[in-house]
């Protein structure tokens, strides 16, 4: 392959490669430099990269070894990361001016509870030991098949599975506890709360029926609400969305806020 | 026996229960499954908790549906990766095994053999592991198969 065709290549996926790392890692900083030394390390190896995956498989592949590496010296965050930052926000103004400058602002500052979902869905998955995490975006996120993500993190195929499954059971396990959107006993109501400070004129209820996981709550099972929640963020780029520059900066809270909790 | 059964055989001074049954997924599953401590309560009905990392020469707790208020504090003895698992105390020593045929099927065994000097005395009250060591074995297999199905 020659570098150009490599480049173009680079550059089609770019966008998907750093949203995933942003999400596995919580961090723009660090999403970004991985990106950059991904294009390195592949650039400088691109003899040996003989098409036995895809181009796209062989990238994520070095994204997610260096991703590893960083993430594997970092403590995992907690369930009830919501909660925790929550308090940190509420004892923190300066945290909500810089918010409400951003909801002024910027043209990315909207606040959508769909984002929230999302960034929510995010925070949460970094609970989860790092393999079922990678797993879960890998599959049901950015759409590889359960063999190239084998081959992504060097594992075998039942493994992947494994992680999948495990992975997943636990994510319904915390929604179903935690999320009002979707469970009567939920204890969690941050969008509704959210959602009054920055859209103080919208009607919550009628902006939660256009979320087909909220108008499905009742009625559908937990794994599919599980399916439809991460239909959601894969329907949301973390980067360029109107709300990115408002759920960016509440990550950045939040990743701030883990780092010295846990 | 293949087919989820439980036997026990009664001896003066020990007791010994098995179950065996066939489980269509890879053994790399099982095998996760039986080793990763915080995950059994999750799939198993017959564990409350299990404390500890499941790992040759470390001692773990584990608390059983059969009796909740005792924690049975026991160490691995053996871990053979993929094939054998064994773990026990004074009081016994359980051993899971997994036979993969190779064409999708793994045979998994666990039996537990209690016993000593002592335990005339006590045997008729431990209560028998049969149903126990049936809910696990086919609550393993609905796990492990449920994962090996996953779509590609």
């Amino acid at each position: 392959m020659t570098l150009e065709l490599f480049n173009n290549e680079f550059h089609v996926i770019t966008g998907q490669l750093k949203s995933y790392l942003l999400r596995i890692t919580a961090s723009v900083p660090d999403a970004e430099d991985i990106v950059h030394d991904t294009y390195v390390k592949a650039a400088s190896k691109l003899d040996g990269f003989r098409g036995e995956s895809s181009l796209k498989t062989w990238i994520f592949t070095i994204a997610s070894n260096i991703a590893k590496d960083n993430l594997r010296a970092q403590k995992r965050w907690v369930e009830n990361v919501s909660d925790i930052c929550r308090e940190e926000a509420m004892s923190n103004p300066a945290f909500f001016g810089e918010a409400m400058h951003i909801r002024a602002t910027s043209p990315h500052g909207a606040f959508e509870i769909r984002e929230h979902i999302t960034f929510c869905f995010t925070c949460i998955s970094k609970s989860l030991p790092l393999e079922q995490q990678l797993c879960i975006f890998l599959k049901e996120v950015y759409e590889f098949k359960i063999g190239e993500i084998a081959v992504i993190l060097n594992t075998t195929e039942a493994m992947v599975k494994y992680y999948l499954h495990t992975g997943r059971a636990k994510m319904i396990h915390i929604f179903d506890g935690r999320c009002s959107l979707i469970s009567k006993e939920g204890i969690c109501h941050q969008c509704s709360e959210l959602n009054g400070i920055f859209n103080p004129e919208q009607k919550f209820q009628e902006e939660l029926v256009k979320i087909e996981m909220a108008r499905a709550a009742e009625s559908a099972d937990k794994e599919t609400l599980l399916d439809l929640r991460m239909k959601i963020v894969q329907e949301i780029d973390p980067f360029e969305s109107g709300a990115s520059e408002l759920q960016l900066h509440h990550l950045e809270h939040n990743r701030n806020v883990m780092e010295k909790y846990v | 026996m293949q087919n989820g059964k439980a036997t026990t055989e009664k001896k003066t001074f020990s007791r010994e229960t098995s179950v065996s049954i066939d489980i269509q997924s890879d053994p790399a599953i099982i095998w996760k499954l039986l080793t990763t401590a915080q995950e059994y309560p999750r799939w198993n009905p017959t564990v409350i908790s299990i404390y500890g990392e499941i790992a040759k020469g470390n001692k773990i707790k584990l608390k059983s549906a059969l009796d909740p208020k005792r924690v049975f504090k026991l160490q691995v003895k053996e871990m053979d990766d993929g094939k054998k698992l064994v773990w026990g105390d004074g009081m016994g020593t359980r051993v899971y095994a997994l036979n993969g045929n190779g064409r999708g099927i793994t045979n998994f065994a666990v039996s537990e053999k209690i016993g000593g000097l002592m335990f005339p005395l006590f045997a008729s009250q431990i209560p028998s592991f049969d149903s126990s060591f049936e809910q696990f074995a086919l609550a393993l297999k609905k796990e492990a198969e449920s994962i090996q199905s996953l779509s590609k």
